[in-house]
């Protein structure tokens, strides 16, 4: 069972830099948690002082609409973490979270890993680096995103064909910088696909010429006495021309 | 001996945006290293002269005097190269040869005119005078509206003639005529340049679509622009913001006149 949680925390971003061995002493400090069907794992508000790793099962993440209905935002499986943030800053819960089906998952509580924390500085320094590290890539997704935002804003969308590939490669699921640049991606191309179809609406003139009445102001024109002799004084003057 | 090439600009009804397309072309002409000349003969409704920012006051002898045979055409003729102040688009033009040979702006003059009529040859030996005595490639005319007997002259004795026309049938309509009546008095290029089109239309099916009614080409489609609109009648538009597309569109149309064999 411990083995199953040192394979998950080794896939948490926040504890991927830590040694096996460090790994190992977090593992011990873990406890099980089994979850029966609908069972409320956290509320909304409540302090976040621990971290949950879902070992089995599924869970939903929910909140309230305006109306208070329930709004799910995210379903969890099997590998996934929840309440990541709170080992570290205890802030409230920012949603529900309720078992879709009966779960098992492990729970890493604030305070035995502020313990580990404060015995291990290698611990301390690793942790560190991993957030260093994650603020460095929000940050480049934010300039990203400016830089996208100010050429769509300019209807350049060419960077749409450029930099899809990128967004496949890093957009994971617990990377929310990369979530949003993901979906900032999507939201573009769509906006680009409405452009293009909205171009393909444009009208077309319907022409319509009145040939009868065309024709009666070309005679009342032509028929007179000076566009007789205009005409063959223009004659003259473009032959005269052609001759140089 | 007769190189200089006449351009006569011509729309059925009136705001199509004619003197201000005549004065943007004719500077696009010149600043492609042309020597220009403009004949405003648009007596009814002078205002091209502004323009090219000749004062009405300045002006002296014009184009009535010159084919009355009151003035030569040296006295007539205002350079706008030496001239080229109280605009940003105007002031490109410093140095080029492009000349403005204004029309009488003088009501009485305008009436006299009017009354007398101009003879073809009168009219055609002073353009071509003019040509040999500035050493013209193109010279412009500012025609006016519908299709009187002054109009039917400039046409008569054009080299190119350029109809500008808004896309709507009443334009569309009156345009047919002049169509005819160019291809009756055999002028050798037929230019159609569409102007004030919405953003609404397709451009492309617009050109094809007037292309095909009338069998000439569309040299450009040029939007309805309230930017141009707000520029009035003070500066040449397309020099002073040549990256705004009625100027893109407008200097197409000028290298379809270059182009012109």
């Amino acid at each position: 069972m411990k083995s199953d949680i040192l394979n998950q925390l080794q896939k948490t971003s926040m504890f991927m830099n830590l040694s096996e061995e460090a790994l190992a002493d977090l593992a011990v400090k873990a406890s099980t948690r089994t979850l029966e069907k609908d069972e409320v794992l956290m509320r909304k508000g409540e302090r976040g002082d621990s971290l949950f790793l879902i070992h089995d099962g599924w869970v939903k993440i929910v909140t309230e609409d305006s109306k208070g209905d329930e709004l799910i935002i995210n379903k969890c499986g099997p590998g996934e973490t929840i309440g990541e943030m709170s080992l570290l800053d205890g802030s409230p819960r920012s949603a529900t979270v309720i078992a879709l089906t009966a779960s098992e998952v492990f729970e890493l509580k604030q305070d035995v890993f502020e313990e580990i924390l404060d015995q291990r500085t290698d611990v301390s320094l690793a942790i560190i680096r991993s957030y260093s590290e994650r603020l460095r890539f929000a940050t480049t997704y934010i300039e990203k995103a400016i830089d996208w935002s100010q050429k769509t804003a300019e209807g350049d969308y060419s960077f749409v064909e450029q930099t899809q590939p990128l967004m496949n490669d890093s957009a994971s699921n617990d990377d929310k910088a990369a979530q949003l640049l993901s979906t900032f991606f999507t939201m573009v191309r769509r906006v680009k696909e409405r452009e293009d179809g909205l171009k393909q609406q444009l009208e077309k003139l319907t022409i319509e010429i009145d040939q009868a009445r065309r024709k009666q102001e070309f005679e009342e024109i032509t028929g007179t006495e000076f566009y007789a002799n205009l005409k063959e004084q223009a004659k003259t003057l473009r032959q005269k021309r052609a001759q140089g | 001996m007769n190189k200089g090439k006449i351009v006569s600009i011509h729309s059925f009804r009136g705001g199509t945006g004619k003197s201000n397309t005549t004065a943007n072309l004719a500077a696009q002409v010149a600043l492609a290293g042309k020597r220009v000349g403009v004949v405003d003969t648009d007596i009814q409704s002078p205002g091209i002269h502004v323009l090219f920012g000749l004062d009405e006051n300045k002006m002296g002898k014009t184009m009535n005097d010159f084919l009355h045979g009151k003035a030569t055409i040296r006295e007539i003729g205002f350079s706008v190269g030496e001239n080229a102040v109280g605009g940003e688009g105007r002031a490109k033009l410093a140095g080029q040869n492009l000349w403005l040979f204004p029309s009488s702006i003088r009501g009485r003059e305008i009436s006299q005119i009017l009354k007398e009529g101009i003879d073809f040859n009168l009219l055609n030996e002073g353009l071509q005078k003019t040509i040999t005595e500035f050493d013209l490639d193109y010279l412009f005319i500012d025609t006016h509206p519908g299709l009187n007997e002054e109009t039917l002259l400039s046409i008569a004795t054009s080299d190119i003639l350029i109809i500008i026309l808004r896309p709507d049938n009443q334009d569309l309509q009156g345009t047919s005529v002049t169509v005819d009546i160019a291809r009756s008095l055999d002028v050798p290029n037929l230019l159609l340049m569409v102007n004030k089109a919405l953003p609404k239309y397709d451009f492309v099916e617009l050109k094809k679509e007037i292309e095909d009614k009338f069998n000439a080409p569309v040299t450009g489609v040029l939007p309805l622009s309230f930017d141009l609109a707000d520029n009035a009648s003070n500066d040449l538009f397309s020099l002073r913001y040549p990256d705004h597309e009625w100027s893109k569109a407008l200097r197409g149309v000028a290298d379809a006149v270059l182009a012109t064999g």
